[in-house]
């Protein structure tokens, strides 16, 4: 191995491995003993455990994002046969490569750091996980050898001849059993006991990506496909493994009230919140690696000579930002459900979370969770300057525009208003707005949150039928296409008819609510239920090549639903049947889905083969563009800090939720402005490190180049010939 | 190359400026550091000092115009649903408490039920959710739970720190002994302590005196034991076996093996009670062996899986209420 390969994975496991060390030569004590703080250099060390967490995290989510969507596109560029795709995921690779010993180097010290300075704390932490931080240390090594084959067998396992018969019938004979093995797990046929949600999200994530690797090795490069899904397996393993100590210290499970493990440690590991805080996690890995991978694309295009460079870099950065939507879309359902259950954990930390010391820090998330969509929908739309055509479609954004900045406005308002006396005086006595008020109430949200991801879906479909003459028919296209949409369409009925039963027979008793408040509950399952009939509906209209029809149908029935109707009844639902709240949520966010799904498989058949009136000009796009780019990135990670901010200042001054106080000088809620320059300070040193981590991973692919004496990539040039609408 | 980086970079000193200024702002409206209330003295400064720190009455509950919560009732004068601050609320709220009880309330009772037992007497068009205060993660001791009562006392009332301190009446005393049971276990809430004993622990044993002779001891009185008793006899039951209820061991001649109580014995057979409460009459012709387990209890070992962290807290504080009559 060469000189790189040593530097970039070598050291930073040495330092992980006396972390594990430190780790394993910790005492086991427990919860009740008096803690032991210490400091660095007069420090404060909480801003100090703080800061590096922080930094470290944002390293670690681009490394577990980033192989996400590599592997996909590389997947992609298999089965299509088009190389492009898969030089842009040896690139985005190569990103990963430089970007992963600074994360596990900086794993090494925040594991020194926290020993270090809260010694009490972590050795009851070690003395509890040690069995599950044996296992992680351990995970490392998975992750680092694959990476390896991964990153450097590129070439090796780059072939296109197919393998023996015998070998590809050992691995379909594998992958059935992997496949039964997987839908006996997911149904609960063997394991620990364990949430549904952990058993599905070890099913989807774990067993079924691998069951479904070993069915589509044929060759050599679909060999390499299944090694970056096994790389992200263990990806994924890693963060459940962290996840499951930050979800303790939050919702602590299997230990007494002194902090004795009395249960088994898969009990403390799968504690309430561990798995909701890993879907949320691993959603904004995805969007995190997506709008970083677009950050770095916008760089090299404003450093662009050339217009094949700007082209290529063009078309990486639409392919980030398209990944980043795509994880953008289910993440707010995904932190509700992660705020349900904190609020399940205890009523005092949701309380805390919503109405107590965070509920101004969540109006500043509101702010950049907002700017992340109507700037997605800003790079959407400069992008359609690009599309020849697309010119039919400017009209609508003006439309797209009112209703984000409408929504947007609704998501950020406040449920009260920081006011005067004089200025509570004016407004008849209330610190309540008489309208505004209504607007910070959940209901409103609910309402609002679900526009503005049908809006940013609505700016999606006009970019891809941009250059499109017009829809081609669905009827000519043969089986694939009819049985697709109605599998969609059969999806969709499922997923909100499944609901609206549930609704139509639930008892009023199951909420601790009157029987007389059954009709609530029947009001929204019937709704679902017009839901479902329209879905069937769209799929007849598309069948009979009415798609563009269908698809208008089901975003209209879709937004009536979800926004002019369940946004006000939310507010009947508050006042009369409370509980319920959440349940109207989730039959929000089902509509939603289901439009989602049907409407984007409608689309896909809608302009297949379509005739285009010219080809995307790659790189033909405003500098205005690549800053939004950058500017999504920023905000995303400024994003993430202020979430990290909150799910562990939940906790109050507990350093284990109930169980183990926090008795440091450092036990209290920061303020949102000590939040904001310490995201900000961390922000910043996390742009720069990487950076120069992709400055140095240039150098070093310029050095090959020149050691080569051949440029070992594809010319650029072609690149930006072959890309087209993706 | 590096004149673009310095484009980027100015670009992000702009944002993270925004985004610092935003937090000025913000802190500027809403205040500073949340820091947790020191020791406090049963005074209306010191309940003010709980009810705004680590009480963490804010998140549900305003003063007034002060605060924001809207969750649970506002605790000063405010519009039409609350024309009167707490302090001469309570008097009312008292007199419904007292005519629907039959007891008579005074306005202290009715605060101190309010928070040792809040589902007691709601507020009308509220939800019974809130929490416990004196469990944790709240777990106020009851000097901060008296001080808190005070302060609001103090909002357009009388402070009564005689009835709070020296004298209180039989209803206040009822709830301070269950507010200083539940510290003494190390925080936890009773009632709901109750409704887990009722579905773990009911069906063997009982918590009335003279009951029991069940499967298990009764518990009635067993607050006297002390709180490290009780856990561990919950977590470790075969540390300590209360005499009478050691597990006993029936080898039959066919081989069949009978583990549980000798509840019956008589001249012909004996009757050993399972852990399920299945009774087995076994002929003593028909035994082979017999023999006591001294290290063993019929009590499940496993109880701390089916109970929660909080759930062990909860079941603790309510044995600590079972104290001898």
């Amino acid at each position: 191995m060469n000189k790189m390969f040593s530097s970039r994975f070598l050291a930073p496991r040495a330092a992980l491995a006396t972390a594990f060390f430190m780790l394993l030569g910790a005492s086991a004590a427990w919860a009740l003993e008096p803690n032991e703080y210490r400091q660095f250099l007069g420090l404060d060390s909480r801003k100090l455990v703080w800061f590096l967490a922080q930094v470290k995290l944002f390293f670690g989510s681009f490394v577990l994002g980033v192989p996400l969507f590599a592997v996909i596109i590389e997947y992609v560029g298999w089965k299509t046969g088009d190389a492009k795709y898969d030089k842009l995921s040896y690139e985005f690779t190569s990103l990963l490569s430089v970007a992963y010993a600074t994360t596990a180097a900086l794993g090494g010290l925040f594991a020194f750091a926290l020993f270090g300075l809260y010694p009490t704390f972590m050795s009851y932490m070690n003395g509890i996980f040690y069995d599950v931080m044996f296992f992680y240390a351990l995970l490392f090594f998975a992750e680092t050898f694959t990476l390896y084959l991964y990153y450097y067998g590129w070439g090796w396992l780059s072939g296109r001849e197919p393998l023996g018969k015998n070998a590809l019938w050992v691995l379909r004979a594998l992958g059935i059993v992997m496949l039964v093995v997987t839908v006996v797990f997911l149904f609960g046929g063997f394991g620990p006991k364990m949430r549904g949600d952990t058993r599905m999200f070890m099913a989807l994530l774990y067993m079924l990506p691998v069951a479904g690797g070993l069915f589509i090795i044929r060759d050599r490069k679909s060999a390499h496909i299944f090694i970056g899904i096994l790389l992200n397996v263990a990806g994924v393993a890693i963060m459940q493994a962290a996840n499951s100590w930050a979800g303790f210290m939050m919702s602590p499970a299997g230990v007494d009230k002194e902090g004795v493990l009395t249960g088994t440690v898969w009990q403390a590991f799968e504690n309430i919140l561990a798995t909701p805080i890993a879907i949320h996690r691993m959603l904004g890995n995805l969007a995190f690696g997506g709008l970083i991978a677009g950050a770095y694309a916008a760089v090299k295009f404003i450093g662009s000579k050339t217009d094949e460079e700007r082209a290529h870099y063009d078309w990486m950065g639409y392919v980030s930002n398209v990944v980043a939507i795509a994880a953008l879309i289910p993440l707010p359902f995904a932190g509700y459900y992660l705020g349900r259950e904190v609020y399940s954990t205890s009523a005092v930390m949701g309380n805390n979370m919503m109405g107590g010391d965070f509920s101004w820090t969540f109006i500043i998330q509101a702010i950049l969770v907002g700017s992340l969509f109507l700037i997605s929908n800003y790079y959407l739309w400069t992008g359609m300057t690009r599309i020849p055509g697309a010119q039919r479609y400017y009209g609508y954004i003006k439309y797209i525009l009112i209703a984000l900045v409408l929504s947007f406005a609704v998501w950020l308002t406040p449920h009260n208003l920081p006011l005067s006396g004089a200025e509570v005086g004016q407004m008849g006595g209330s610190q309540y707005h008489p309208t505004l008020k209504f607007l910070g109430l959940m209901p409103a949200k609910n309402a609002v949150v679900n526009l503005i991801i049908l809006a940013t879906f609505f700016s999606f479909l006009l970019y891809r039928r941009g250059n499109k003459v017009d829809a081609v028919s669905i009827r000519a296209q043969g089986m694939t296409a009819k049985i697709v949409i109605a599998l969609a369409g059969l999806a969709a009925v499922y997923l909100t008819g499944q609901y609206a039963v549930s609704l139509l027979t639930m008892k009023p008793a199951d909420l601790d609510l009157s029987a007389d408040r059954a009709p609530y509950f029947h009001v929204v399952g019937y709704l679902l239920l017009a839901h479902c009939a329209a879905s069937v509906v769209a799929v007849v209209l598309a069948l009979k090549d009415r798609g563009k029809f269908a698809q208008y149908m089901m975003l209209a029935v879709t937004a009536f639903n979800v926004t002019l109707f369940l946004g006000p009844y939310g507010f009947v639902v508050m006042e009369k049947a409370s509980p319920f709240l959440r349940n109207v949520a989730v039959s929000q966010f089902m509509q939603l889905i289901a439009c989602l799904i049907l409407v984007s498989a409608i689309d896909v058949f809608l302009f297949r083969g379509a005739k285009e009136i010219g080809r995307l000009q790659w790189g033909k796009i405003p500098m205005r563009s690549q800053y939004a780019l950058l500017l999504l990135a920023f905000i995303i990670t400024m994003n993430m800090g202020l979430m990290g901010f909150i799910r562990s200042g939940l906790r109050g001054d507990w350093h284990i939720f109930g169980l183990m106080r926090d008795t440091s000088p450092w036990s209290f809620t920061p303020s949102n402005f000590t939040m904001t320059q310490m995201v900000g300070l961390s922000v910043l040193v996390f742009m720069v490190s990487i950076s120069f981590m992709f400055w140095l991973g240039g150098l070093a692919a310029k050095g090959k180049q020149a050691h080569d004496g051949k440029d070992t990539e594809k010319p650029l040039a072609d690149s930006a010939r072959e890309v087209k609408n993706v | 190359m590096f004149k673009a980086i310095g484009k980027v970079f100015g670009f992000l000193l702009l944002v993270l400026g925004i985004f610092l200024s935003i937090g000025h702002a913000v802190t500027s409206l809403t205040g500073g550091e949340k820091a947790a209330a020191g020791a406090v003295e049963i005074s209306p400064e010191g309940g003010e000092s709980v009810y705004w720190g680590k009480g963490r009455c804010f998140t549900c509950h305003s003063m007034g115009d002060r605060g924001s919560a809207v969750r649970g009732p506002n605790h000063g004068a405010f519009g039409d649903k609350f024309p009167l601050p707490m302090g001469a609320r309570a008097v009312e709220r008292a007199k419904e408490r007292s005519a629907k009880t039959g007891q008579t309330y005074t306005a202290t009772d009715y605060l101190v039920e309010s928070l040792a037992a809040p589902g007691a007497h709601i507020v009308e068009g509220y939800k019974n959710e809130m929490a416990v205060v004196y469990a944790p993660p709240i777990s106020l001791n009851l000097k901060e739970v008296k001080a808190v009562i005070a302060y609001l006392q103090s909002q357009g009332g009388d402070v009564n720190l005689d009835a709070l301190e020296k004298n209180p009446s039989e209803i206040s005393n009822k709830f301070f002994a269950k507010i200083a049971a539940a510290g003494a276990a190390g925080g936890g809430d009773p009632g709901a302590g109750e409704q887990v004993f009722a579905s773990n622990c009911a069906n063997c044993h009982t918590v009335k005196k003279g009951e029991g002779g069940g499967i298990g001891p009764g518990l009635a009185g067993i607050a006297a034991k002390g709180v490290k008793f009780v856990e561990d006899s919950i977590l470790r039951p075969s540390k300590s076996i209360t005499p009478g209820f050691e597990t006993w061991s029936v080898t039959e001649k066919d081989g069949r093996k009978t583990v549980g109580l000798k509840t019956g014995e008589s001249g012909t057979e004996v009757v050993i009670t399972k852990a399920t409460g299945d009774k087995v009459p076994i002929a003593k012709a028909e035994i082979k062996e017999m023999e006591q387990d001294k290290d063993s209890s019929v009590m499940p070992d496993n109880l701390n899986e089916a109970m929660t962290v909080k759930d062990l807290q909860d079941v603790l504080a309510y044995m600590m209420t079972l104290k001898a009559e």
